[in-house]
């Protein structure tokens, strides 16, 4: 069954002294079936980060419509956006994008603080995701004490600390070194394998390589896609790597 | 390079950052115009003619050493800010090929174009204005107002001589800002990782501690000037506290609500409270000096206006009648009144030729001396009371008969012989039930009247004065003559008559009623010979009228001018400090927003915290005022000023005033600060 369903959205900006208009998306269409693990890669300006803003329900598209599990988000009210955002979707960002001013352990807690959880389920919740994600011990640090492999990882339980149907990932792997990018990387694998839907934007053939599909965009149009099928991570990475090599020379066919 | 480039440089650098420099030039611009006319008051002659004038010249004197000091430190302040803000844009320069030393130009010209901005703006303005507070000043000094406009250079060079140091010190401080750091560190300096604030207990204890200490010393000194020194401790204390808790105390609060898991883990509190840790560490010193600063305008403002609203009533008892008379005597004048009697009809017959009357004649005779009471004894032998003297200790006292009293107060009290009715002034209580006056001379006190008839000795005096009514004057002050002063053989007994009367008609005839009186009292004196023992001084409202207002209205206009500065001062830390937060939270915004809050929740997160933030120093500004006011009122009691409802009424409406305008311009920098954290979206 499929989770996401992507129909045709476009999406034009308008510069703020009227007049240019730049198209981001001209015309995205997928789905994402439950248990997925989707990439999404292109170029810088490729409209990927559009996309993603708008699977947040962020921002809205120009026309086209998203569905989460058969549910329209543009047709969502304004004061409930937050409130589904919160209770349907888990974000890791490039940034990691943790509050400076909180623990890991709060900043882990911030959406279920947001939906009125008391401490006592909060605690319950955050026992597994911390002992599977391996920052147990270090709960109690502050974003600035820890290194960045640790932060994305406490930025991801605070996405998973809400049994969300979908994790929107974008660039996870962004800002972190090979070490940390691998371990990240095996996380999501595991993630995956327990049953959680995940979608990532990325530009790094590696990330792409450990998805069971990669999107590729390009000008605002999903141009290819390729499943991962059975082959192992290094078949992948070769295909996706020629895949990006025919984009980039390749031409202009589809 | 081309030399026009640091010129554009500079130029665009201010341009650039208008929303930071536009009220930092208006506050300079405020403070030069401020400074302009205090010294241009200071030293206008139109303005030395009026009568009075020359002691609020010597006042507004004062006041330019005060804005000396305080434009000083608060210019230095604010352009430290603005240096931390632009440190980044340094950065960049620095990177793309502009050397320190020509940073250094660029900011010599920078501050050239803002030293030519602010003093030029700034003295128009002065100018301008110093016309209307002269005139205002005219009229509450009650002078005749001349329309002739006229400028100070002395003031004029006075001012520009002031500032150019003023902002070659800042000048120099920036150089240094600039050599210190590297391009790295430039660009970073806005977002270096901070450490979560520490909950330092002790500091905190120790600023509630002392603050509370100060409270009690403020709340229990008895004579402020006599406690100078205690009095001085409690203001330094109250300042050191005000700092501490701001700075530890709220983050110590903080954490406290954290450990609370029931609290802390809700929505309303989850994000404030931990926000509010950083804000406190960072804003706390900011805070504590707003809240000085309005501490201080509250408390000066309030009294200046108690003590002119109060003038009048000031005014009366330094004087309690419109003519007053005051006549030293010797025993046998003070038992025989011939030359008193002649007096008497000495006025009478000047105020009838002048065609009007006495009205509220006042007279009475009285034994006045001056000891110290230990115990239930006055001391009277000088060797005693040179070593346990405490000043505080020093009393006025005054014996008068008690058919004076009665008489003059409506009273039928009847008094044995070795009995007497006390009444003690300034609040001071005299508790013993009996008073020993020397060694010889004991009363029992029967009774605390609650009132007597004004006196000028004790309204000028600082010391508290003691009345004893007793059956008979001379029986008690006979055993006392022993006692004289030092190196000499004058009694420290020394007998008046007071009399005095009020006069229905204006102040030149008062005078010149006053005058005649004088001459009258200058033929009486020498036809009573070189020996006679019969000093008579005489003062008259209306002739000291306008000194007394001189002082009252300098102090006065004094405490609004100093005070509109440091509003203006409390204002642009708001308006920097709302500026700062803005920045520092424009990121946090995003965050949450993508985290799943709504923008309402945010906004009214963020709104509860700055509400806080900036009604804190406010709020505490109140309790330090309630908790000064009965030393002010004190310090008013020695101005003569005892009316206590009207400097209630004064101090509290002086704080609703205040408050209501912090208010408003809490109102108008908040909406620069929403515009800062919504504006990154907007634009994206």
């Amino acid at each position: 069954m499929s989770i996401l369903q992507v129909n045709a959205v476009k999406k034009i900006y308008t510069t703020r002294f009227g007049g240019n208009q730049v198209q981001a998306l001209t015309n995205v269409s997928f789905e994402v079936e439950e248990g997925e693990y989707v990439a999404i890669m292109g170029e810088s300006g490729s409209g990927k980060t559009t996309l993603l803003n708008i699977l947040a329900a962020l921002d809205k598209p120009t026309s086209g419509t998203v569905r989460l599990d058969e549910k329209d988000l543009s047709k969502i009210k304004e004061s409930d956006i937050a409130a589904f955002r919160r209770d349907h979707l888990g974000f890791v960002f490039q940034e990691f994008n943790l509050l400076d001013t909180f623990s890991l352990e709060d900043n882990i807690y911030l959406p279920l603080v947001l939906s009125g959880k008391t401490p006592a389920e909060m605690k319950q919740k955050i026992v597994p995701i911390a002992e599977q994600l391996g920052i147990a011990s270090l709960l109690k640090k502050y974003p600035y004490e820890v290194s960045g492999g640790q932060k994305q990882r406490a930025a991801v339980a605070r996405a998973l600390i809400t049994d969300p149907r979908l994790i929107l990932a974008d660039e996870p792997t962004g800002a972190l070194d090979s070490r940390s990018t691998d371990e990240l990387l095996r996380l999501f694998g595991k993630i995956n394998q327990n049953g959680q839907t995940i979608l990532m934007v990325t530009h790094s053939v590696k990330a792409a390589s450990h998805a069971s599909r990669v999107l590729f965009i390009k000008d605002g149009e999903v141009y290819h896609q390729i499943y991962r099928g059975a082959s192992t991570e290094n078949e992948f990475y070769q295909k996706i790597s020629d895949t990006l090599t025919m984009l980039a020379t390749g031409g202009e066919h589809r | 390079m081309k030399k026009g480039i640091y010129r554009t440089l500079a130029w665009t650098g201010i341009k650039k950052n208008r929303k930071l420099y536009l009220p930092y030039i208006l506050t300079c611009m405020g403070t030069v115009m401020m400074c302009y006319i205090i010294s241009f008051l200071s030293t206008s002659p139109t303005f030395a003619k009026i009568k009075g004038g020359e002691t609020a010249q010597s006042f507004l004197g004062m006041g330019f050493g005060v804005m000396v000091v305080f434009s000083l430190i608060f210019l230095f302040y604010t352009n430290s800010f603005l240096l931390r803000r632009r440190k980044k844009e340094f950065g960049l320069y620095n990177i793309l090929g502009l050397g320190k030393k020509h940073l250094a130009k660029v900011m010599l010209i920078e501050t050239f174009l803002l030293v030519g901005i602010t003093l030029l703006g700034g003295l128009f303005f002065g100018i301008l204005f110093s016309k209307l507070a002269e005139l205002l000043m005219v009229k509450i000094l009650g002078g005749t107002v001349t329309y002739d406009f006229s400028i100070g250079i002395p003031s004029i060079t006075q001012t520009v001589i002031l500032f150019l140091g003023i902002f070659l010190l800042i000048f120099l401080n920036t150089l240094r800002q600039i050599h210190l750091t590297n391009p790295i560190q430039l660009l970073r300096s806005e977002q270096t990782g901070e450490k979560p604030p520490k909950a330092n207990w002790i500091v905190a204890i120790l600023g509630a501690v002392i603050l509370g200490i100060a409270y009690y010393l403020a709340v229990t000194i008895q004579d402020p000037v006599t406690a100078l020194l205690t009095f001085f401790l409690a203001v330094v204390m109250v300042v050191v506290a005000t700092y501490f808790l701001f700075v530890s105390g709220s983050v110590t609060i903080c954490r406290i609500l954290q450990k609370n898991k029931r609290y802390y883990y809700k929505t309303n509190h989850f994000v404030s409270v931990s926000s509010m840790v950083y804000r406190m560490k960072r804003n706390g010193a900011g805070l504590a000096s707003i809240c000085i600063l309005c501490t201080m305008v509250l408390v000066m403002v309030s009294s200046t206006v108690c003590l002119y609203i109060g003038a009048e009533d000031s005014l009366r008892n330094r004087y309690p009648r419109n003519i007053n008379l005051d006549v030293l005597m010797n025993e046998t004048e003070f038992s025989e009144n011939t030359y008193t009697e002649q007096l008497k009809n000495l006025t009478k017959t000047v105020v009838e030729e002048n065609g009007t009357e006495q009205t509220g004649v006042l007279e009475y005779r009285t034994a006045a001396l001056g000891g110290i009471i230990q115990g239930n004894q006055i001391q009277l032998d000088p060797e005693k009371y040179s070593t346990t003297a405490n000043i505080s200790d020093i009393w006025q006292i005054f014996i008068v008969s008690i058919s004076d009293y009665n008489r003059l107060m409506g009273k039928e009290e009847t008094l044995s012989p070795g009995e007497a009715i006390i009444y003690t002034t300034k609040e001071v209580k005299y508790e013993e039930s009996t008073i020993q006056i020397g060694e010889n001379v004991a009363l029992k006190v029967v009774k605390q009247a609650d009132g007597f008839v004004d006196n000028s000795v004790d309204s000028m005096q600082i010391f508290p004065t003691m009345y004893l009514f007793v059956p008979d004057i001379e029986t008690v002050i006979q055993p006392l003559k022993e006692y004289t002063w030092e190196g000499s053989d004058e009694s420290i007994v020394s007998l008046h008559w007071y009399y005095g009367f009020d006069l229905p008609c204006e102040d030149a005839m008062q005078i010149d009623i006053q005058n005649q009186i004088s001459q009258g009292i200058d033929e009486m004196k020498s036809s009573m010979g070189e020996n006679a023992f019969f000093h008579v001084s005489l003062e008259g409202v209306a002739n000291q009228r306008a000194d007394f207002y001189g002082i009252y209205a300098g102090l006065f206009f004094l405490g609004i001018l100093l005070g509109f500065v440091f509003i203006l001062a409390a204002v642009l830390i708001i308006y920097y400090k709302q500026i700062s937060e803005g920045y520092e939270d424009q990121s946090r915004f995003e965050i949450m927003q993508k985290v799943g809050m709504t923008k309402k929740e945010i906004k009214k997160s963020i709104n509860s915290q700055i509400l806080t933030v900036f009604f804190l120093p406010l709020l505490t500004a109140g309790v330090h005022l309630a908790f000064a006011f009965p030393l002010i009122r004190k310090l008013l009691l020695l101005f003569g000023l005892a009316n206590t409802p009207l400097s209630i009424t004064t101090t509290v409406c002086c704080y609703l005033v205040f408050a209501l305008f912090y208010m408003l311009v809490y109102r108008a920098t908040s909406k620069s600060y929403f515009s800062i954290v919504s504006g990154m979206r907007n634009e994206e």
